[in-house]
């Protein structure tokens, strides 16, 4: 049961499919059916009539079905907003219910107009196989719903980090204001232009190579000197860096782009504001099988602002630190003070994808 | 035409140098590195237009221009800026001269011969569509033709003074030409009215006292350069007062 494909997009992170589009409905009933079909040939026996049996059975699963789904297209959104476990335990427990009901309705109804003859079974019996089969079969259903879910949702995660990460680097006043300095020094010191051109190139290649990949955390540490050299031009005296990483196995693998977007972080939102400017400070640490590496910056008083785009940032590395370690790192912030640090926690070389 | 180049970036400032050396028409008469010194340098050079990035620490290029509007001799404003949508949409609508980084220098000469003078009314739309309307960090007041910033954090009270507004802060008392009204909308995080005619910094207030006659006051921490048997809280405004106090 895959959702319908002209589904909205906020769908795709949806746990359940949506019950009241026409193409859900059809392929519950197909499975209703097909349900129904091993039903029937499991009870065959030489004696029987199995088109009458079939028949019999489909009339009753399918109205199961129907009812089933029906019930399931009105709550839907209200069971979503319950979270994903809650909303299959809900689900089951309520489509159980609908089952045992309509089983008992059935057993009445057949006695009162048929006497019996429809279901060659006793009352307890037919309540008892109705259960036991729809158990079955909901359970699998919801399994399956759940393991389609999970699926789509990680193929969303992905999507996000990949473009959590071109949002990362090129945030556009960088490109913009670095472009502007090339073409003053293009004149004042043609040699640095050259070399701000080449640094230029370096940390966009960096940046169109996939997210996922993996990189070592010496290239990592280049990367962010690359960049600190770029906005050296424009900032002059004010940028002062101070890296203190030399704990910090060089070889250790960590994702793409996971120092250079902190450093940005720390001058666009702290050094660029102040007048006089200021110091980042980058510290790595070793503690047991995990590395922490920690950036402290000073910040503007008074005006806060852009504490929006601050946040985007920081949940970008935290979307892409999520897919590589599987929740084992973590990011931390501390803007309490005059200062705002943020600390990467992860597991050495666990990262591979 | 006479042109004072203000940014932050010494090579964004050699940047537009450099252009406008090349062309006969125009003279670079001064460069500032921050708001400050943008404004005095103004006050001083009197130029005909001001190239003010937008992005400054301390003073922001809105903000500056605000100011620079106060001078006696106004000068027209052009705002350069690297990336900035909001703010490009609003001096788009109001036609309203910009550059982009990198300054290209057609664009640069088309918009200097363009550039007008804005009134007040029009930054301050701007800077709130610009989503930089953080309130200004200064207030400025004119003494004998010449600019006065005051820090907004040095002010312990504005009080209506007939036509002005009075100021009193760390280092004396001057007068503005804010309303108080606006002055009240502007800094209503910082500042309590206690009466029609003042408002407090919060942050200023030690307490609140009864007077013998039964009013409210307000009492300033040391150091404030307020008389304070003036500082009476009218009934209507006493409620206001305790408030953003217990907040604070």
């Amino acid at each position: 049961m895959t959702a319908t494909p002209e589904s909205k997009s906020q769908d795709s992170q949806a746990y359940l499919p949506d019950f009241c589009a026409a193409s859900t409905l059809f392929i519950v009933l197909l499975v209703a059916e097909l349900v129904a079909i091993a039903l029937t040939l499991a009870a065959h026996d030489a004696g029987g009539q199995f088109l009458i049996e079939l028949s019999k059975t489909s009339f009753f699963v399918i109205w199961l079905a129907l009812l089933g789904t029906a019930v399931m297209c009105q709550l839907r959104n209200r069971l979503e907003s319950s979270g994903a476990t809650r909303a299959f335990v809900i689900s089951f427990v309520l489509l159980e219910v609908i089952c045992l009901l309509l089983a008992e309705v059935s057993w009445q109804l057949t006695r009162i107009f048929a006497e019996s003859s429809i279901i060659n079974d006793t009352h307890g019996n037919f309540i008892l196989r109705t259960f036991a089969v729809s158990s079955i079969v909901i359970a699998l259903a919801m399994r399956y719903l759940y393991v389609s879910s999970e699926w789509r949702r990680s193929i969303v995660l992905e999507a996000q980090a990949r473009i959590s990460a071109l949002q990362a680097l090129i945030r556009p006043h960088f490109l913009f204001n670095s472009m502007n300095t090339i073409a003053s020094l293009t004149r004042s010191d043609p040699t640095q232009a050259e070399e701000a051109v080449e640094d230029l190139s370096d940390l966009l290649r960096v940046t169109l190579s996939s997210p996922k990949e993996m990189s070592s955390l010496k290239q990592e540490l280049e990367t962010a000197a690359i960049y600190q050299r770029i906005e050296k031009l424009r900032l002059g005296d004010r940028l002062t860096v101070r890296w203190d990483v030399g704990d910090l196995p060089m070889r250790a693998r960590v994702p793409n782009l996971t120092v250079q977007p902190l450093l940005e972080n720390a001058i666009y939102h702290g050094i660029e504001l102040l007048p006089e400017g200021g110091e980042v400070n980058v510290v790595g640490k070793r503690d047991g099988k995990m590395l922490e590496i920690t950036m402290s910056n000073p910040v503007a008083s008074g005006k806060a602002r852009d504490k929006d785009g601050n946040k985007m940032a920081m949940s970008n590395i935290q979307q892409r630190f999520d897919l590589a370690y599987n929740g084992r790192a973590s990011v931390s912030v501390d803007d309490s003070g005059d200062q705002f640090t943020v600390t990467l926690r992860f597991p050495e070389n666990e990262g591979d994808v | 035409m006479k042109v004072l180049v203000v940014d932050d970036e010494k090579p964004a400032r050699d940047r537009l140098r450099q252009i406008l050396e090349d062309e006969s028409d125009y003279e670079v008469v001064g460069e500032a590195g921050n708001g400050h010194d943008a404004v005095a340098l103004a006050a001083e050079l009197v130029p005909d237009v001001v190239l003010l990035d937008i992005r400054m620490p301390g003073l922001d290029g809105i903000e500056t221009a605000r100011h620079l509007n106060e001078l006696d001799k106004p000068p027209a404003v052009v705002f350069a800026t690297a990336y900035d949508e909001y703010a490009v949409d609003a001096f788009e609508a109001r036609a309203i001269g910009y550059v982009l980084k990198p300054v290209r220098r057609s664009r640069l000469t088309a918009a200097l011969e363009q550039a007008a003078r804005l009134a007040g009314a029009a930054l301050r739309e701007v800077a709130t569509e610009a989503r930089l309307d953080a309130p200004r960090q200064n207030v400025c007041a004119r003494i004998h033709g010449e600019l006065k910033l005051i820090p907004v954090s040095d002010i312990s009270c504005f009080r209506a003074d007939q036509k002005y507004v009075s100021v009193e802060h760390d280092n004396g008392q001057d007068l503005i030409d804010d309303s108080l009204k606006s002055l009240a909308e502007e800094f209503e995080a910082q500042f309590v009215r206690i009466h029609r005619g003042a408002l407090v910094a919060v942050s200023r207030i030690e307490k609140i006292e009864k007077t013998a006659d039964g009013k409210s006051r307000v009492v300033l921490r040391e150091g404030s350069q307020v008389d304070d048997k003036e500082l009476i809280i009218s009934r209507r405004h006493v409620a206001e007062v305790r408030r953003r106090l217990r907040e604070s």
